[in-house]
């Protein structure tokens, strides 16, 4: 029997895959939910929290990703476990310690009760092939961003059926894209479902998207691939790490911006400074708190952005 | 002829250039921005429109650009080697750095934005335009932390309480909205003010107390996003 591993963060879907079980990124349903969170921090956390704790999301147990990643998910993760759903944490080494990682991916395959399909791995390798060539569409302005942006960043669960998810990529439209100013996207994914499209509507063709990218990026055809690969997850270890990548991304795709998205409560927001500092690029930084759609003061930002970067000299 | 509306949230200006020269500006409430249409137009002049301010979209217009914009190029008709703006706006502030083309909104927290000064107005049962010559009547500064602008009516009432003059707690007053904002604007030289609030002297002063960069406000500060539209006009269609 096929258990729903939820999932707070990024694991290694291919990993439940082959320990035959199916992930469920409990984020995915954050941006369209209508839950008003009954105590909160951060939005993300809250509102997956609650929709677990009121039956809104069948799961049958619960993978909590924290130790540099996400703060927030460690104490909302606690609450969901002492409701009575089974959980596991799981940390990165923010020292990118392979052998902690190894061990990291041990336990979690214990708790997952072992890898019983190895062919999985490769499976998922292939997948991930097509999402970074699907990558690579956009940035040589052949798909839109928004279609991009929801198959990448479906990557962290597969969307629960990897034969039928590869159907989905399959079906993404070829395109030519007409646009302003090319831009990318650091910082946790935007809560408003429909950031990418108000951001095309304005002009941005965002070539980059950083987390999502993240999801496509790493993998590997077996538990010490994986663990070699999963312990350089940027977002879980220093940030000079991430800053290097970012510099390399944003000159390879050729931005003229880069939005940062923050998100209220959340310990990422204080890196804002620390990109303005060691970015050259002009950078708008834009705040989201809960799930709703992108609203007039993010629409404007945007427009404001594009104009800058179209008008001003 | 090149025309900018600016509509607001608090009130409409229009700036009319001809040749790129002003020939008309106006200021009026937002909800009568439709006198505008009328002030200063030749009727047999080709005319473009450009509007800016939250109603942008909603007023005619040949192009509609942001206040971001609009005060970029405003500001520069006045002083060409500008870095960084401050357009206090009735109900949002905005900082631009023009050296690096990037921008700040607070509309999050009505401390820095004129809602903060119209509330202090609406408590002591003043008009919001005589903030500026109350302050100047102050003999000291009664301190009103830089928090939140319901919260700082408490402040104030502490004060007046602990025997601080209206005229001192206004002080106060503007010496907290200038450190709000403050927190928003990068290390810089010179320091351009512009939008209606800055026609209060006590705004201006304290910014130029609390701030180390020297604080300059271009002629006629609360037209400059209007003027920015039409200049905005001009770029589009330089024939007229």
């Amino acid at each position: 029997m096929t258990d729903t591993v939820g999932i707070t963060a990024l694991i290694p879907p291919e990993l439940v895959y082959a320990c035959r079980h199916r992930p469920l990124d409990v984020n995915n349903v954050v941006p369209t939910s209508s839950i008003n969170p009954r105590s909160k921090l951060c939005a993300w956390t809250a509102v997956w929290r609650d929709e677990i704790m009121e039956g809104g999301l069948d799961i049958d147990s619960l993978v909590v990703v924290a130790g540099g990643d996400c703060h927030n998910a460690l104490v909302d993760g606690q609450k969901v476990a002492l409701s009575g759903v089974p959980t596991h944490y799981f940390f990165y080494p923010f020292d990118r310690d392979p052998d902690y990682m190894a061990s990291q991916l041990d336990g979690l395959a214990g708790f997952l009760g072992g890898i019983k399909n190895k062919e999985m791995f490769r499976t998922i390798s292939g997948l991930k092939e097509k999402g970074l060539a699907l990558d690579q569409l956009r940035v040589d302005d052949r798909a839109r961003a928004s279609d991009v942006f929801s198959a990448l960043i479906s990557f962290g669960d597969l969307q629960g059926d990897p034969a039928a998810f590869e159907e989905v990529l399959d079906t993404i439209p070829h395109t030519d894209v007409e646009y302003s100013s090319r831009v990318a996207l650091i910082g946790v994914p935007p809560i408003y479902p429909d950031f990418h499209e108000v951001a095309e509507s304005f002009g941005l063709h965002v070539v980059y998207d950083e987390l999502p990218y993240e999801f496509v990026r790493l993998g590997g055809n077996d538990l010490q691939a994986l663990a070699g690969s999963y312990r350089n997850y940027s977002f879980s270890g220093p940030i000079t790490g991430r800053i290097e990548m970012i510099r390399q991304e944003l000159d390879r795709r050729r931005v003229d911006g880069v939005i940062h998205y923050t998100q209220f409560a959340c310990h990422h927001t204080l890196e804002d400074e620390i990109f303005r500092a060691h970015l050259d690029y002009p950078i708008l930084t834009v705040q989201g708190d809960l799930p709703r759609s992108s609203s007039e003061q993010l629409k404007l930002r945007l427009e404001a952005f594009s104009e800058m970067l179209e008008v001003m000299p | 002829m090149n025309t900018g509306l600016d509509v607001g949230s608090t009130t409409a200006k229009i700036v009319r250039l001809e040749s790129g020269i002003i020939t008309a500006s106006k200021v009026v409430p937002s909800h009568r921005w439709k006198e505008l249409l009328e002030y200063g137009n030749k009727r047999d002049t080709i005319e473009t429109i450009v509007s800016t301010g939250y109603f942008r979209r909603t007023v005619p217009h040949t192009a509609a650009i942001t206040e971001i914009t609009a005060a970029s190029l405003g500001v520069r008709y006045y002083i060409p080697d500008a870095q960084v703006i401050v357009d206090v706006g009735g109900q949002d502030t905005k900082v631009i750095d023009l050296r690096n083309n990037t921008f700040l909104i607070n509309d999050k927290c009505s401390a820095g934005t004129g809602a903060f000064l119209e509330l202090a107005a609406h408590y002591f049962d003043i008009p919001v335009e005589s903030l500026g010559k109350l302050h100047t009547r102050a003999r000291r500064c009664a301190l009103i932390n830089n928090t939140c602008g319901v919260f700082a009516i408490s402040e104030m009432i502490s004060q007046l309480v602990g025997g601080y003059t209206m005229e001192e707690v206004i002080c106060g007053i503007h010496q907290a909205f200038a450190r709000r904002i403050a927190q928003m604007i990068p290390p810089v030289e010179t320091l351009v003010l512009i939008g209606g609030t800055v026609l209060n002297t006590g705004i201006v002063e304290s910014f130029e107390s609390i701030h180390s960069s020297t604080v300059v406000v271009p002629p006629s500060p609360q037209t400059v996003n209007a003027l920015g539209a039409a200049l905005y006009g001009k770029k589009l269609r330089p024939e007229i």
